[in-house]
């Protein structure tokens, strides 16, 4: 039981330092994210993941949306999240780096 | 108020004048040290006299006359610290001052203008000879690098389009409802170019005994006999367009948005280059109001069906049924005459990716290409792969998706849940300010940045797709940008009528089916499956 609390969320760290504790079920939506939590990494020991990659801007959007996926995963006519037009080819990469494209692989 | 008394003058000097006496005290304090106007008119007025003492005094004035104010002090005691009151001397006899000589001007600093200096006679002889100010050198412009790249300059526009524009201008002000732009050999038509046509408003028929009444415009446009290329994507905006012929041009698509012209009665896209019409005209053909419809001749693909087996007879109503429902009686009126379609036939679906990557075994053919480039092959006539309509066939990846995510295969699931954050932030792209740029950036930036290689033309396309009006999913109804799921759809085109409930078809538009292209969103969005009767009963069974 205390591992499950445990393993109920994880950390996900930009390059920048910032620091988002996120629902894993949510996080899960990401194949990428889902692949770093398969065993034998550290991070799947740690719940810790840090993208040197991505900023803390860019990963606060992502998590985000994993929570905006999480609450809408089984309603209809679900609302298009606000995306901040600034901010859009940015987050094409990161949607291209956490694998949240439509094609196989994304999670329905 | 007691006023402050000064000392006696000498009476040596007051005796050598041969003027009266006057009486020098300095007029009261407070009336030059507060800067405050005066309040009452007995306060301070310099015009008025202190009648307190016994002399006259004579009544001094300092600074300019807008900035006049009693002088606080005399002159004749030579006190440097206040500011000194010129008096006007006369001066008479030999070292008076000779007619036409010129006065000296200096500057008073206290008052701010030009005074004559003592000896001046009147100001009648004034003669300025000032230095004139060496002139500045201007300071050079500003040279600043322009920060943001300018917008390139507006395409000028062809005299054909000059002609265009002057006639819908002329529409516009004399409410014709029929645009005729035919036959003025236009390539292409600019962007807002056709705007002012939703503008067109028709002129009330204002007689007497006639009851005013504001109509809705039907509007009517021409461009048949033109060398278009594509569809002009601004006449979407014209909701009241009743008639729209497109006849002999060089259109290979029609956009999706059509769908967008509710009130459309007669359609002409006859004589292009068209190798499936949209899906979305079959909203148009069923509930709209399009009466008339000329498809024929084109270059539309064709059903291939030597290969194929019979179809399950009822099959296709079925698949009607489950995707369109049931048609609402209310439309079908008798009396009611309009167009239908009959389906024929259905091909597999192409699945893709963002990235465009094909994952069915059935491939859209593509698109024909513009007359003018070198045609391919086969072109004139190429054949469909079709598929029954008890089975969808699926890649093996949407099969493995959809068992592990335990969705049923047999039905048009209804989307559920949220989108890719791709398709969101692509969304995004193409509906910013700056769409064209961003798709240019990508491709310019290739070189130092390593976008993911199927980002621009992603981009590319969905800024394409937002510019022609959009693109809707044909089974949910949700407006996308990225066409996940493709098929065609092979119908008749009909001309029918109802008379008492029972419905005759009068005519069949030409005597090949005409493929309409259905898109889905999603993977989950395909076309409906009709269940064989065998399967039926097993799935009966099982229930029970």
């Amino acid at each position: 039981m205390a591992e499950d609390t445990e393993n109920k969320y994880l950390t996900l760290v930009s390059n920048d330092g910032f620091e988002f504790v996120v629902l894993a079920e949510a996080a899960l939506v990401s194949p990428t994210i889902k692949g770093m939590l398969r065993s034998p990494f550290v991070e799947a020991q740690t719940n810790r993941c840090t993208f040197p990659e991505i900023s803390g801007v860019v990963l606060e959007k992502v998590v985000d949306y994993f929570h905006y996926w999480y609450r809408n995963r089984d309603k209809e006519n679900v609302p298009d999240m606000e995306i901040p037009a600034e901010m859009c080819l940015e987050l094409l990469m990161a949607a291209n780096y956490f694998n949240l494209e439509p094609g196989p692989g994304q999670a329905w | 108020m007691d006023e402050p008394t000064l000392p006696e003058i000498p009476a040596g000097r007051m005796a050598a004048t041969r003027k009266r006496a006057r009486d020098i005290a300095p007029p009261p304090e407070h009336s030059s040290t507060s800067s405050d106007p005066a309040v009452f008119s007995s306060d301070d007025d310099p015009a008025l006299d202190n009648y307190q003492g016994h002399t006259r005094r004579k009544r001094r004035y300092v600074g300019a006359w807008f900035d006049q104010h009693p002088a606080s002090s005399d002159s004749a005691f030579e006190d440097d610290s206040s500011p000194r009151f010129l008096q006007p001397r006369r001066v008479r006899g030999p070292h008076a001052q000779q007619p036409g000589q010129k006065r000296e001007f200096k500057r008073h600093l206290d008052s701010g203008v030009w005074m004559g200096t003592d000896g001046s006679l009147t100001d009648s002889d004034d003669v300025f000879e000032l230095e004139p100010a060496t002139a500045k050198l201007p300071l050079p412009p500003p040279q600043l690098p322009p920060l943001i790249p300018l917008p390139p300059a507006r395409p000028r526009l062809t005299p054909g389009e000059l002609e265009v524009q002057s006639m819908i201008r002329q529409c516009v002000e004399n409410g014709t409802e029929r645009v005729d732009l035919s036959g003025l050999d236009l390539e292409t038509i600019s962007d807002g170019l056709l705007d002012p046509i939703s503008d067109i408003e028709p002129i009330p028929n204002v007689a007497k005994d006639v009851e005013f009444e504001k109509r809705d415009p039907r509007l009517q446009v021409f461009l048949f006999n033109n060398r278009l290329r594509s569809f002009p994507a601004s006449l979407f905006n014209a909701e009241h367009l009743t008639v729209l012929s497109l006849r002999a041009n060089q259109l290979t698509t029609i956009p999706p948005a059509i769908g967008k012209l509710k009130n459309l009665e007669a359609l002409n896209v006859a004589q292009n280059y068209l190798n499936y019409l949209p899906g979305e005209l079959l909203h148009l053909l069923h509930k709209g109001k399009l009466r008339s419809f000329n498809f024929q001749p084109n270059r539309f693909w064709k059903p291939d069906t030597a290969s194929f087996p019979p179809t399950m007879p009822g099959a296709p109503e079925k698949y009607e049924l489950l995707t369109f429902g049931n048609p609402s009686a209310a439309d079908r009126q008798p009396g009611w005459m309009g167009l239908t379609t009959k389906l024929r036939f259905r091909s597999p679906v192409q699945f893709s990716d963002g990235a465009r990557n094909t994952y069915s075994a059935f491939k859209l053919p593509p698109v024909s290409r513009h007359p003018q480039e070198p045609a391919r092959e086969g072109d004139d006539n190429v054949e469909v792969e079709l598929e029954p309509f008890t089975q969808v066939a699926m890649p093996k990846e949407v099969t493995r998706e959809l068992s592990s995510a335990r969705l049923p295969t047999s039905l048009m699931a209804a989307p559920r849940g949220a989108r890719s954050l791709f398709e969101l932030a692509l969304r995004a792209c193409a509906t910013s300010a700056q769409a064209d740029r961003i798709a240019g950036w990508l491709r310019e930036d290739a070189a130092e940045f390593p976008w993911p290689a199927h980002l621009a033309p992603a981009v590319e396309r969905a800024v394409e797709t937002h510019r022609e009006g959009g693109l809707w999913c044909s089974v949910c109804g949700r407006e996308t940008l990225l066409p996940l799921a493709q098929w065609l759809e092979f119908r008749h085109v009909r001309l029918q009528y109802v008379m008492e409930g029972v419905e005759s078809d009068v005519a069949e538009l030409g005597q090949e089916p005409v493929p309409f292209l259905r898109v889905g969103c999603s993977w989950k969005c395909v076309p409906a499956k009709v269940e064989a009767e065998g399967e039926e009963k097993e799935e009966g069974k099982e229930e029970e």
